[in-house]
């Protein structure tokens, strides 16, 4: 196999068809879209926004005839996601399926992008607030829950989400109204309904906040009760759950999930991908997705969703700035804690290790001059790709550099050309068309 | 019920619809546990757009498939390149790669096959008869009990690390000081970001692993590399007189299959017990197949003959460890069926895939949709089968790729590296952790430190603060949270009993050592 390799004229053949595919490629800059569109969802694949953004997208594809990706840019709350939605360049290209978390990060200083660093398209969910107890637990409704807590202040832990999310929001919202300290509940910081209502079965907390279709299975199972719906109105599909405003409490709160893009994109794009999404939400095909998956539709345009957004802002913003609450969020163990014990060992263990004269290691071979250069090189490299791959493209910055590491290991130039050429528009081919991973295609080529 | 459960296997076998969906997936599944970087987890949601089309019963035999088929093939880079496909190849990664360093690298893929498959069905079996029972106690764990469960995860990885105690415990301590990094998912507070919003999503596991393996054998490979060196040859066999079918058919698939099939029947006990351990583990939700891996290999060592060989090299290990990672799998879906709970980010996705198909999850679905549950358990069984024979074409495959010359892979493992660190969250800051922790790992590597405990310290260390403030938080300060439960007590038992005896053992090797 390697003999057949040697022959330069099949190298010349690999590096032409690759070029030419590259070529074939280049026909771009025609009416937008003219290329794949990126979604960014803040949040991890498989969960509720996850699975509405990929329904989106996928339902755009139709409407738009280009691809749509979605990415998960998750980590941080919701912050990563978030501002990665911001900062993108406003082309068009990039748009992010935004939760009720960006009315709630900024007031609690963790970022500094607001809704104003976007500009809505379209509000596309709206789940309210509801509250869940175990099926044997003794409470039959929100006034039995608040007597308890009353009777007993600190005595119950709730959970739904990590500290300070929506949920924590919502309850502690609802003990402020109903005149209670938003600290009589013990808020045990959980990440996501899942696992908080798996405490909840566990035993482990005594109620659990979260919206509906996040409990729904085992609430038909008859595992868990909802004792009350944080809502204007009853749910069409649980006609049976009342809501805390007709239990006497005025007191209302839930998460919304909406599209936007980054402040600056072209009116007519920003039309253009308006009318396609409302096409797709108010398609019999997406309501019958959101009916069945227990989301609440909704197809609020870019003017109510915006008015939306100041209002949900000022809200979020009157309840999180309260002294009541920022007394919830400060808590014993603070985030200090956990590093300090593990840093307080690792120096038990490198003084063990001293001790033990353990610190020296294996004999290793030494690096030499070449070693150090080579180490250098690789982390050049590595540099170089960030700076150029978005530039220049991934397809000409891979193929480059693979050119170059394959010749300095004092590969034939030939076959380091035609190894980088296939092996780049290989890898494009792959990753960035079936797998629909963004790898980028340039800015120097498309405008 | 015998008519429910014959029905069940004809509705799956006898469709073709079912077979095509199964052998395509399987090569998919393949496929993209193979490249690092990509996961099952991607894997299963770029294939949801497409389950809205199918039915029901389909559509879930393609999850299934996919997971199944993924979590093998993460076993094929680990064992080729020493980049693990999925975290839970990374228990082994030192044992298998050792194999192609010797130039024999179809033994541990062989062995990580038909162990893999054989652990899958034990998962199986668990789901199908005894799926109910363990679900009821998988609910009974609360955040005490999981984090002494992590706690014991971890514990597990410092005893399967090869050499000083030490020396992986400050491996571990490292991980689990990296995984602090970030917004602290607990407090949502920043911590050591410096201001850098980068730095607030924090070390993603997926590039820090591929780092630490891939990028830093890599440089190991680059800075005491000579070129140019002959590329390995391959060994010539004498092939004058015999068939063709023997030739191009029998002989590859014996060569693999082979050896793998007589240590699994020498070891059925053994993987008895890995699958077992695997399935209890996989069950609980949060837990999965990662800390399977972990656990059943230290036990693994624990009970061998020859402890000395695990991680350098060690078959049992590899083979214990693969069986317990897919058993594991299909223990997921036991609270995500009868209680609508996921175990992983696989089963949320399954959940929403019946929901989308107006099926509830929950103890009733054993009920009402009797059919369908026999039907998905026959494709459990049917997913682990086909695994054999594909998978055993993506070993053949893969065997090219250590025939290539070093010095024309090396880039090309490289760029993988980056692009795979890429593919995860579409993030440049990604690709400069892999190259930072390439660095670290290599750095690590040379002092002596196993870099699994610090690929663990990261994927745990997270969970394991989470549990350690929820229950100090749930119990108002008081350390007695970590007992008052008995089944908390007795993990916490176990826990405290491994650390002694791990110590003990360390001492008296000393010992011996000096003498």
């Amino acid at each position: 196999m390697t003999e057949t390799l040697r022959h330069p004229i099949l190298h010349a053949l690999a590096v032409a068809a690759c070029v030419a595919v590259c070529l074939g490629g280049c026909g771009r800059g025609g009416e937008y879209p003219d290329g794949p569109l990126v979604l960014v969802c803040p949040w991890s694949a498989g969960g509720g926004t996850d699975r509405l953004a990929r329904q989106v997208a996928a339902q755009l594809e139709g409407e738009l005839g280009v691809p749509v990706n979605v990415v998960n840019a998750t980590g941080g709350a919701g912050v990563t996601g978030h501002t990665r939605g911001a900062m993108a360049r406003p082309d068009g290209h990039t748009f992010t399926i935004m939760t009720a978390e960006l009315s709630m990060l900024h007031w609690r200083g963790l970022t500094n992008i607001t809704y104003r660093d976007y500009e809505p398209l379209m509000l596309i969910n709206r789940d309210d607030a509801a509250l869940f107890v175990k099926s044997d637990a003794p409470w039959q409704s929100i006034g039995d829950v608040k007597e308890a807590i009353q009777r007993d202040p600190r005595g119950l832990k709730a959970s739904g989400t990590a500290q300070g999310g929506i949920w924590h929001v919502a309850l502690a919202g609802w003990l402020v109204a109903e005149d209670l300290d938003a600290s009589d509940v013990i808020w045990v910081s959980i990440n996501g309904a899942a696992p908080s209502l798996q405490e909840l079965m566990a035993g482990g907390v005594d109620m659990v906040c979260c919206s509906l279709p996040e409990a729904q299975a085992l609430l038909d199972a008859g595992e868990i009760r909802c004792l009350g719906l944080m809502g204007a109105e009853r749910l069409p599909t649980y006609p049976d759950i009342p809501t805390f405003r007709e239990q006497g409490i005025d007191w209302c709160l839930g998460t919304w999930r909406g599209l936007g893009v980054p402040v600056g994109v072209p009116e007519a794009r920003k039309a253009r991908l308006t009318e396609a999404i409302r096409r797709v939400v108010e398609s019999d095909e997406y309501l019958e997705f959101t009916r069945q998956a227990g989301f609440n539709p909704a197809a609020e345009g870019p003017a109510e969703f915006g008015q939306a957004l100041a209002a949900l802002d000022e809200q979020f913003g009157a309840i999180l700035t309260t002294d009541a609450f920022k007394s919830v969020q400060t808590s014993r163990f603070g985030p200090m804690v956990f590093p300090g014990v593990l840093s307080g060992l690792l120096a038990a263990t490198v003084i063990a290790l001293l001790a033990t004269r353990g610190a020296k290691g294996p004999a290793a071979a030494r690096i030499d001059g070449r070693g150090m250069a080579r180490m250098a090189m690789v982390i050049a490299w590595v540099a170089l790709y960030v700076a150029f791959a978005e530039h220049a493209g991934f397809m000409l910055t891979a193929g480059v550099l693979l050119f170059v590491l394959l010749w300095q290991l004092e590969v034939r130039w030939y076959v380091a050309l035609s190894v980088a050429a296939v092996v780049a528009a290989v890898v494009y081919q792959v990753f960035a068309v079936y797998l629909r991973v963004p790898l980028p295609w340039g800015t120097w080529w498309s405008g | 019920m015998s008519e429910v459960v014959l029905e069940a296997v004809g509705d799956v076998l006898g469709s073709v619809q079912i077979w095509a969906v199964v052998v395509c997936c399987a090569a998919y599944g393949i496929f993209m546990g193979a490249v690092p970087g990509l996961t099952a987890t991607m894997a299963v949601a770029l294939f949801i757009p497409l389950a809205y089309w199918l039915d029901p019963l389909p559509a879930l035999a393609a999850i299934v498939t996919m997971e199944a088929c993924a979590i093998f093939a993460g076993d094929i880079p680990n064992a080729l390149l020493r980049i693990p496909g999925t975290p839970a190849s990374a228990a082994y990664a030192d044992d298998a790669y050792a194999f192609t360093r010797r130039g024999e690298p179809e033994r541990p893929l062989g062995v990580c096959l038909l162990f893999s498959a054989t652990g899958g069905l034990l998962g199986a079996l668990m789901l199908i008869l005894v799926g109910h029972q363990l679900a009821k106690v998988a609910v009974l764990f609360s955040v005490a009990e999981y984090f002494w469960l992590y706690l014991l995860g971890l514990s597990c990885a410092v005893i399967v690390a090869r050499g000083s105690v030490l020396r992986a415990v400050f491996g571990l301590l490292l991980g689990l000081l990296l995984s602090t990094v970030g917004l602290s998912a607990v407090h949502t507070q920043a911590r050591f970001t410096f201001g850098q919003a980068e730095l607030y999503q924090g070390i993603n596991f997926i590039p820090a692993m591929i780092g630490l393996f891939g990028v830093s054998e890599v440089l190991r490979n680059l800075v005491t590399f000579d070129a140019p060196t002959a590329g390995e040859k391959g060994r010539k066999v004498s092939r004058a007189g015999t068939g063709l079918f023997r030739r191009c058919v029998y002989e590859p698939v014996a060569s693999v299959v082979g050896p793998a099939a007589s240590l699994l029947r020498r070891r059925t006990p053994h993987v008895i017990r890995s699958g077992a351990i695997g399935a209890l583990v996989g069950m609980l939700p949060g837990a999965g197949a990662d800390i399977g891996a972990w656990v059943s290999l230290a036990v693994s060592k624990r009970f061998s003959k020859r402890p000395e060989e695990y991680g350098q090299g060690s078959l049992e290990g590899i083979g214990d460890a693969s069986a317990a990672n897919s058993s594991a799998l299909a223990a997921t879906w036991i609270p995500a069926l009868v209680f609508g709970i996921p175990g992983d980010s696989i089963t949320a996705i399954v959940i929403g895939v019946l929901l989308m198909k107006n099926i509830r999850p929950g103890p009733e679905i054993f009920e009402k949709q009797t059919a369908l549950i026999y039907s998905i358990y026959v494709v459990f069984i049917l997913a682990n089968l086909v695994l054999i024979p594909i998978g055993l074409l993506a070993i053949k495959l893969g065997g090219f790729v250590v025939r290539i010359p070093k010095k024309v892979l090396l880039p090309i493992i490289l760029l993988f590296c980056v692009v795979g660190a890429y593919a995860i969250n579409g993030s440049y800051f990604d690709v400069w952790i892999v190259l930072g922790m390439g660095l670290l790992g290599f750095g690590l590597e040379r002092w002596g430190v196993p870099l699994g405990p610090v690929v663990l310290g990261i994927i745990l260390g997270g969970p394991l603060e989470e549990r350690f403030i929820q229950t100090l938080t749930g119990s108002d300060g008081s350390f007695a949270a970590f007992f008052n439960r008995p089944l908390a007590a007795a993990l916490g038992g176990v826990c405290m009993a491994l650390w002694i005896s791990t110590a003990t053992l360390a001492l008296r090797r000393k010992k011996t050592d000096q003498a």
